[in-house]
Parts: structure tokens; C-alpha cells; sequence
């Protein structure tokens, strides 16, 4: 009987990948419109499926606050910012000045400063790779950084001198010749990556929506 | 329907019938894979952490499961199956986490037919296959909780990443754990090379499966995989030759 049900799990994942695929390639009309519903459903179901995401972060940080695990208080704000967020967009609606401050003046700045930390992050990381991986392409990589930096931002001095242009002139060739052709090399090898993973599931091979 | 899509479904069709053709062969003639340190070295981590009593984790990334970006984290799917089964013996098996609902919803349906599979359905929690957050950078703001209260030490993303990305492999290396990391996004391929214990490259991430024991048509995908880069190598080589020598298509 499961494995009965599997294989209509399975039918129905394949026909509606079908049906998507063909529109990429088919141009009826008939069938644009079935793509089009089949996709505004997924989007419906995405929405769905991120409400579940919200009840699922609940529920594991409910549990930590329960067991008074280890960071139990962070658990606590994040589910105490949620409710308040939650209500807050309920009673005021998502246009109101209120809701749109919340992001504005908290997560928009929290997110900022997670990104200009990503900095910091990848010179740590840069240091760290040099006592991990002593190979030559990390050091190819390490002077390929070096020349981009130097290559890209003004300098404190000599800015306007042949050295600084010079090494504009090597970042460019960098990364618009051996940068831009690795690319796209790595690209196609993504998009063959890809296909196949597409292919293994709409023959069946993969579910990942289980059995 | 012009010539590009004719293309298009050719190579399709093309690419079905050699995978099928070769999955059917494997048996008889197995794909030899090439060595890869990063997935060696991700079993061996694996047992040690599962040894230990410590945890594997399983970063599906920040894409979504509607839109291009799904492709890893379906790899990461295949991928989660195989942790889970890896972790099986485990006192702390595999969690799983994401920053999309339908890709946490997928990932809890996954590690739930898994475990199922393997008989051991009593073991499946619904909290071992979480959304962090929403948004990119919500999601790596909340992976160091995660990271030091499960005690993970493997820390393992397959999926689709941006910037944040070097910031999730960042903090699994701050806590000691041997992280490995693929994406389908070349800048994020160069971040985790700076930033991960073993960083996947190219289409290396969508390998997981093959090098993790998924099965026959895993290993047989990589091999037509090679055969179609041979073609659109050949392909466009003869392309940049007729184009240097005048010649018009």
C-alpha cells in the first residue's frame, strides 16, 4: 500500500514537471495556460509550505524555551519578535508606517551589518585557508585576490600613478578574460548538474518529496 | 517552435536516453569515479562525529524549491538521505535546516521517507528539519544558535547560497566543525574556497549523490554529464573556429 501511494506521489510529481518542461519549449496556447496554473498553484502552495516554515521555528525554539536548553533567552526574543511582529502587521496591516519601521529600523540594519561583517569573515577566512590548504591554487588564489584589491579601489597613495593603473589594467584582464572563461566554464558544468538532478527526478529516480 | 527549441528538446531527450541507456548498464559496467578528497573526507567525518555522539548538519541553503535556484538544494535532498542513513546509529542523527518553508517541508518529507525506508520511522522528529529564517541574512544570523546547542562538528551546505554563504561556512569553521560546502553560484563557489574546509566546485555539488552511495543512475548521470561536456566542448570549438574563419550559422 505505501508503496502504491509512492509510485502516485511519484506520477503526479512527474506529470506536473511535464507539464512545465513542455512549456519551455512548446508555445500553445493551451498549454502556456496549464504551465501558467500549474506554477500559480506552486506559488500558492510555496506560500503555504512558509507558513508551515514559521509553526516549524516555533515549535523548536517553544521546545528550547520548555527544556531551558542552552540560549534559551535568544529563543525567547525571536519567538517574542515574531508575536510582536505578527500582531503588529495583523491589526495595522503590512503598509502601515509601524510595520514598515520594524524593518526599516531593525531588520534592515541587523542584515546590513551581517553583510559588512562578511568582510571580516573572508579575511579570517583567507588567513585560515593559508595554514589549511598550502597548495598552488591557493596561492594563485591569494594573488589573484591581491591584484583584484589593488586593481579595484583608490589607493591612500598614488592613486594616480602608472603602478595603480597598471594593476587596474591586470584586474580587468583578470576577470574579464580568465575570470569571465572559468565562469562560464563552471556554468556549464552547473547547468549539466542541474539538468541531470531534473531528469533523475522527473524519471523517478530521485523523490524528494518522499516515499 | 524555432531552432533553439528543437535543440533544446533534442538535447533533452538525448541526455534521458543515454542516462536510462547507461543506468541500465552500470551493473555490468560500473562508473569509475574520480577521487574527490571532499566527500572521502566527509565520511570520515561523519563517522567520527557519529562516534562521538556529536552532530551532522545539513544546510539546504537560502533558494527556494519554485524558482532556478532549486537545483542544489534537490542535490542537498539526495544528499540528506544518504547523512541520514550514515547517522542511523547515531545518538544524534542528522538536522537539517533551510531558509525556505517548501524546502524545510520537502526536507522533513525526505528525512521522514528515509527513516521510514530504513525502518526506524520512530526516530523522525519534525524539528530535525527546520527554516531558520526567511530572508538570506536571517537565516545565517540564526545558525550560530543551532550550530552550538546541537554541538554540530560536520557542517555540511548543499544548496543554493549568496553572499550569506561564506558567513554560514564562516561560522561552522568558528566552531570547530570540518565544514564542506557547494553551491550552484560561481561567486559563492570562490567565498566558500576561502571559507570552507572543502569547498565543492562547479557542478561538484551536484555529485553529493554518486559519492555518497545514492544509487545507480547517480553515478551514471555523472558519466553522461561528462559525455555532453565532451560534445559542447567539441561544439564550441568548431563554433569559434567557423566564427574566426568567417563562416555564418
Amino acid at each position: 500500500m505505501r508503496g502504491g501511494l509512492g509510485l502516485v506521489w511519484a506520477a503526479i510529481a512527474i506529470a506536473f514537471g511535464l507539464i512545465v518542461l513542455q512549456g519551455y519549449f512548446i508555445d500553445l496556447e493551451v498549454l502556456r495556460g496549464v504551465r501558467t496554473m500549474v506554477l500559480q498553484w506552486a506559488v500558492v502552495l510555496a506560500a503555504a509550505a512558509l507558513l508551515l516554515g514559521v509553526a516549524n521555528l516555533l515549535a523548536v525554539h517553544l521546545s528550547k524555551i520548555g527544556a531551558q536548553e542552552k540560549g534559551w533567552p535568544y529563543s525567547a526574543m525571536l519567538v517574542g519578535a515574531l508575536v510582536v511582529t505578527l500582531l503588529v502587521g495583523l491589526f495595522f496591516g503590512e503598509e502601515s508606517p509601524l510595520v514598515l519601521s520594524v524593518f526599516q529600523y531593525i531588520q534592515q540594519p541587523v542584515e546590513s551589518t551581517l553583510a559588512g561583517l562578511l568582510a571580516i569573515s573572508l579575511t579570517l577566512g583567507i588567513v585560515r585557508l593559508l595554514s589549511r590548504r598550502r597548495d598552488m591554487r591557493t596561492y594563485i588564489f591569494l594573488i589573484t585576490v591581491f591584484i583584484v584589491l589593488l586593481g579595484t579601489g583608490p589607493w591612500l597613495i598614488g592613486s594616480n600613478g602608472g603602478l595603480h593603473q597598471l594593476m587596474g589594467e591586470a584586474r580587468a584582464w583578470l576577470s574579464q578574460v580568465w575570470a569571465a572563461g572559468a565562469a562560464r566554464g563552471l556554468l556549464l558544468g552547473v547547468a549539466l548538474g542541474a539538468t541531470a538532478t531534473g531528469l533523475r527526478i522527473l524519471l523517478g529516480a530521485d523523490r524528494p518529496y518522499g516515499d | 517552435m524555432g531552432l533553439r527549441d528543437l535543440l533544446g528538446i533534442g538535447i533533452l531527450i538525448g541526455f534521458t536516453v543515454f542516462l536510462i541507456v547507461r543506468t541500465g548498464t552500470e551493473r555490468r559496467w560500473p562508473t569509475t569515479l574520480r577521487a574527490l578528497p571532499a566527500f572521502d573526507e566527509l565520511r570520515q567525518a561523519i563517522e567520527r562525529a557519529v562516534e562521538a555522539g556529536q552532530r551532522v548538519h545539513l544546510s539546504l541553503g537560502t533558494g527556494t524549491l519554485i524558482g532556478s535556484d532549486s537545483g542544489p538544494a534537490l542535490a542537498g535532498l539526495t544528499a540528506l538521505s544518504q547523512a541520514a542513513e550514515l547517522t542511523l546509529e547515531s545518538d544524534r542523527p542528522v538536522v537539517v535546516s533551510s531558509g525556505d518553508g517548501a524546502v524545510a517541508a520537502a526536507s522533513q518529507d525526505a528525512l521522514r521517507g528515509t527513516l521510514g525506508r530504513l525502518g526506524a520511522s520512530d526516530r523522525f522528529r519534525w524539528t530535525r528539519a527546520r527554516m531558520l529564517g526567511p530572508t538570506p541574512f536571517s537565516y545565517v544570523a540564526t545558525l550560530p544558535g543551532m550550530l552550538d546547542s546541537e554541538r554540530v562538528s560536520v557542517h555540511v551546505l548543499l544548496g543554493h547560497f549568496g553572499s550569506e554563504g561564506a558567513l554560514a561556512a564562516d561560522m561552522g569553521a568558528r566552531q570547530h566543525s570540518f565544514v564542506l560546502a557547494g553551491t550552484d553560484a560561481v561567486p559563492t563557489q570562490a567565498l566558500f574556497y576561502a571559507t570552507a574546509d572543502q569547498p565543492l566546485i562547479g557542478e561538484e555539488a551536484f555529485a553529493a549523490g554518486a559519492y555518497l552511495g545514492a544509487g545507480g543512475m547517480h553515478r551514471a548521470s555523472l558519466r553522461v554529464q561528462d559525455l555532453l561536456r565532451l560534445v559542447l566542448m567539441i561544439v564550441i570549438v568548431v563554433g569559434t573556429l567557423l566564427s574566426t574563419l568567417g563562416v555564418g550559422l
